[in-house]
């Protein structure tokens, strides 16, 4: 298919038949041809020399941006950035003079410290500056805004306040602020000589416990290993290790997906919105600063159970319907009931409510009478029993709307196995509190994740040479870096808002040049195969072009040979 | 006054058989237009209608991502009225185009520059068809008459070629500079013709009085075409508005390739298969491969640039990255210039009919993969490189028996001897 003119010679120049007559030889090529067949082929040559091989060069050649290996690497490594955990706890007291309340802090901080045995995580006592001490509970809902302050988050402040009548100190948190209130007699006010006092002791030990499931968590997610604390109990190690079991992986963007299940034609309405909006949106806004949510909702009628699941059975003595505990895992029907798994980036959070068909009503657990359980790193089921209405031929039937009042209980439920789907810890009953923690722990979680997924890239870059670097992933990889430098810093200087929102930053942007699309598809593409992509074109071009310099060069070097000789 | 009453004969007809088929089949042309062998992303007239709608509504044509033709196209068919609601001004007047194009080419066949030129006079000169025989060859051809009835925007560039060529061998060499120039702008690849279309009108002013020197010939040439280029694109700069908008949607249109639509060329579908790293390499090469030839085929036949030029068409017919059957009508159009060499050429017989193949059968299989859903893309694919190979096999032999009637110039005792390949 070459037409390629130098070639189309040959045929005339040995043009010869030698069966019929041998005095016809082809006459010599006159020098004119011989001229004109060096031209076509310098022609040629010169195309792919002066145009082809720059555009092989300029189109094949693989980009590959320089990253700070050794600085990714050190990250991997933790030689960069050893995390800590300082947190401030403002100790607010009232009614004593300033000195005493000095030497009360400082006896404090002494029992805390020697308390403490895990020295990344440590507590920090201050005095509160007002001594009023009123401005408590804010913390939560000023999260917005915690990039832009330069002084430490306040974790907790603990107010002293005397109260007559008591043996012992006693102590009340709050669950709805970050406040905790010790309640002393006033007789227990340590003196100034005195190294130690009842009252500081407690205070000490109700912190040291208030930050104990936090303190054995980040260590585990630290060290990847929680036997290292020795207050930790192996009870709380189990729960902890059996909480992050459960939780979802970290996602920027959680999608919560609210599902109705029924078997039959009602209830077929719900009150979702006002329920969404009453229970789930003020959790959402008191999330915002982890991870960002969206939330969908559906209402199924006629969803069967999977015809392999265990059917409710009737129990006599307690007049309902029963689940049996190890047949929970085949309740949702997964392959009927449309629970897209993924809405678009980003994991989704399943919750069911199941309203049981009028005739199985009402449904529980077997074993314990619960109506609503986790499935780990899924999502949750809650049981809705609704009162049965009789119509006129007795027989019983689901209400057909489901108001706000009912659903209720379910949401409730909702908001806490959402809590534990994220990974909240459990402890202290304070909900402020316990974001806090979350708050510290993702940020410690992001953290070690981006850093490892910068040792991974190091890796990557290194063993495979061939793989293109876009100047895309140079970049991210850069801001990660300094991302993770300003969380590190954050996190000495107790800035946890901060330290997260630089985090979540880091971990998006190693994510990104991680998973960069160009990078990932060279992976496949071996050095070897370029032999497969380039020959079935190049080849037939080539040899016949590559078989005329040769003869050319061969000729020319004749023609020297006769000329010197 | 004989041959002029033949001319006007074969226009008559030609004009006459067109406008009975747009009145005895009024949706031929708007199925004509819907088919890939005629009309290409870069050609098509439907496409043209979406940019001229845009355009006549003041909205950029190249905004929706449809239209990839050059700007100046658009005030012109403005003036022609509706193409949907009075067709038949917009087909007359592409009638008229095409009767245009044989006029030119009546011109290049008077002209007698393929069987004699400064440095060549071909063995059998005295086989050949006149004018109007070449010129009713190129009227009533098929491809023709099927791409001026789809009204593909080719013809222009058809236009442009063929009035540079008769420019040429008619000594009016800023014509020919200023018509390839013009179908430059319209397609970018005549471009590629500037180096043999220097040469015949170099070599044309060497047979007149004032001989020019080379040098500074060809450089005044450049500079005209590019000249010309530069004032089109301004002109086009003026209308759109938006300059590199226009130039990525035309001529980077052209050179990446974006649009895979099937045609009856090579390249779409090995730019469906081909790995996304390694596009722009085989996007390089295959360009390179299109320009490859100019320069081979230029200085093996020195003189006889006209040959050149219609290799060349041939070429692109094959190997351009949008061709149509509009492409081998022009290739075929200046085939029968070279009357002399037919008695030559060896498979024509066996080009005919690959050729002829693929022409009905390409339709057919292009509706078993479409539309009927029985056949797949290689069905069509395997069309197009039958109806390649069948232009491949006529181009090399055309060229074979350039080359052999150059031999048999220089060998005069060994005329008509058999050749055997050993």
């Amino acid at each position: 298919m070459t037409t390629k003119t130098g070639d189309q010679e040959s045929p005339l120049a040995s043009q010869v038949d030698p069966q019929t007559s041998v005095s016809r030889v082809p006459p010599p090529e006159t020098p004119a041809a011989v001229q004109t067949r060096f031209r076509v082929i310098a022609a040629f040559w010169a195309v792919i020399i002066f145009l082809g091989f720059p555009i092989w060069w300029k189109t094949t050649s693989i980009y590959r941006a320089s990253l700070p290996l050794e600085e990714m690497v050190h990250w991997a490594d933790g030689k960069t950035c050893r995390p800590v955990f300082p947190l401030e706890i403002h100790l607010s007291t009232p009614s004593l003079p300033y000195i005493e309340a000095q030497h009360l802090l400082r006896t404090t901080q002494h029992t805390l410290d020697d308390l403490n045995e895990f020295a990344a995580h440590h507590l920090r006592l201050k005095l509160a500056n007002d001594t009023t001490g009123d401005h408590t509970g804010q913390d939560s809902s000023e999260h917005v805004n915690y990039a832009a302050r330069e002084t430490p988050d306040t974790a907790l402040t603990v107010r002293l306040l005397p109260q007559e009548g008591l043996a012992s100190p006693r102590s009340e948190l709050h669950a709805a602020t970050t406040q905790l209130d010790v309640f002393y007699p006033p007789s227990q006010i340590p003196v100034s000589s005195s190294s130690n006092s009842p009252l500081s002791t407690f205070i000490a030990a109700e912190l040291q416990q208030l930050y104990g499931e936090e303190k054995a968590t980040i260590a585990h997610i630290l060290s990847g290993d929680t036997a290292r604390l020795a207050s930790t109990s192996p009870q709380l190690a189990e729960d902890i290790s059996r909480r992050l079991r459960r939780s979802m992986k970290y996602a920027e963007t959680y999608h919560l997906s609210f599902s109705l299940f029924t078997p039959g034609a009602e209830p077929s309405s719900w009150d979702i919105e006002a329920a969404v909006n009453e229970y789930v949106s003020p959790l959402l806004q008191a999330l915002s600063p982890i991870s960002n949510f969206t939330v969908d909702t559906q209402v199924q009628l006629y969803a069967n159970f999977a015809p392999t699941a265990p059917k409710p059975e009737y129990d006599e003595s307690e007049a309902v319907w029963t689940l049996k505990k190890e047949g929970l895992s085949a309740f949702v029907n997964a392959a009927e009931w449309p629970l897209n798994p993924s809405i678009g980036t980003g994991p989704t959070i399943n919750f069911i409510l199941y309203v049981p068909d009028p005739s199985q009503s009402p449904l529980v657990v077997k074993e314990n009478s619960a109506s609503s359980w986790i499935v780990p790193q899924w999502g949750g089921v809650f049981l809705l029993n609704p009162p049965l209405s009789n119509d006129e031929q007795g027989s019983r039937s689901n209400p057909a709307h489901l108001s706000l009042g009912s659903l209720g209980p379910a949401f409730m439920t909702f908001s806490h196995q959402l809590l534990t789907l994220l990974g909240t810890p459990s402890t202290p009953a304070s909900l402020p509190l316990r974001l806090q923690t979350s708050i510290r722990i993702r940020a410690a979680t992001l953290l070690l994740s981006a850093s490892s997924t910068m040792g991974s890239l190091a890796r990557l870059t290194e063993s495979l040479p061939s793989i293109p670097i876009p100047a895309t992933v140079a970049t991210s990889v850069s801001t990660t870096l300094s991302h993770l430098t300003a969380t590190c810093s954050h996190l000495r200087e107790g800035r946890f808002g901060a330290a997260l929102a630089s985090a979540r930053v880091a971990e998006t942007e190693a994510e990104r040049s991680f998973f960069e699309k160009s990078m990932v598809g060279q992976v496949y593409f071996p050095d070897e195969h370029k032999v497969a992509v380039y020959l079935p074109l190049l080849g037939p071009i080539g040899v016949p072009l590559v078989v005329g310099l040769l003869r050319e060069l061969k000729r020319i070097a004749a023609k020297r040979k006769a000329k010197a000789s | 006054m004989a041959i002029d009453r033949r001319k006007i004969a074969v226009f008559g007809a030609a004009f006459v058989l067109r406008l009975l088929l747009i009145c005895i089949f009024p949706s031929l042309p708007d199925l004509l237009t819907g088919r890939v062998e005629v009309s290409t992303p870069v050609s098509s007239f439907k496409r043209l209608q979406e940019g001229l709608f845009l355009y006549t509504r003041n909205v950029s044509p190249y905004d929706g991502g449809v239209f990839h033709q050059a700007p100046l196209l658009l005030p012109l068919f403005a003036l022609l009225p509706d193409a949907k609601s009075s067709p038949l001004p917009t087909a007359i007047f592409y009638f008229l185009v095409d009767l245009l194009n044989a006029h030119a080419l009546i011109s290049i066949s008077a002209s007698g520059q393929s069987v004699q030129s400064r440095l060549h006079s071909a063995v059998r000169k005295h086989v050949r068809w006149d004018g109007v025989s070449v010129a009713a060859l190129f009227l009533f051809n098929p491809f023709t008459i099927a791409t001026c009835l789809a009204r593909s925007t080719n013809v222009f560039t058809t236009s442009g070629i063929l009035f540079a060529v008769s420019n040429a061998v008619g000594g009016n060499s800023i014509n020919a500079m200023l018509a390839l120039g013009f179908a430059s702008y319209l397609s970018l690849y005549p471009a590629l013709l500037f180096i043999p279309l220097v040469l015949l009108c170099y070599d044309r002013r060497l047979q007149g009085p004032a001989p020019p020197n080379s040098t500074s010939f060809i450089v005044q040439h450049g500079g005209l075409l590019l000249a010309t280029v530069a004032g089109l694109l301004g002109l086009s700069c003026l209308i759109t508005g938006n300059f590199w908008e226009f130039i990525s949607a035309t001529y980077g249109f052209h050179l990446l390739v974006p649009d895979l639509t099937p045609n009856v060329g090579l390249w779409w579908y090995f730019f469906i298969e081909m790995f996304d790293s390694f596009r722009e390499f085989f996007l390089g090469v295959f360009w390179l491969h299109l320009a490859s030839y100019v320069g081979g085929l230029t200085a093996h036949f020195r003189s006889q640039p006209l040959f050149v030029i219609t290799s060349l068409l041939g070429i692109f017919a094959i190997f351009k990255p949008y061709p149509s059957i509009s492409d081998a009508s022009l290739f075929f159009a200046l085939l029968p210039l070279y009357r002399h060499l037919f008695p030559l050429m060896r498979y024509t017989f066996f080009a005919g009919a690959a050729i002829l193949y693929s022409s009905l059968l390409g339709p057919a299989f292009y509706h078993l993969w479409i539309y009927a859903g029985s056949g797949n893309a290689n069905f069509f694919y395997a069309i197009t490189l039958v109806w390649s190979l069948g232009l491949s096999v006529l181009l090399a032999d055309v060229i074979f028996a350039a080359i052999r009637d150059e031999w048999e110039q220089e060998n005069p005792e060994r005329v008509g001897l058999k050749v055997r390949q050993v």
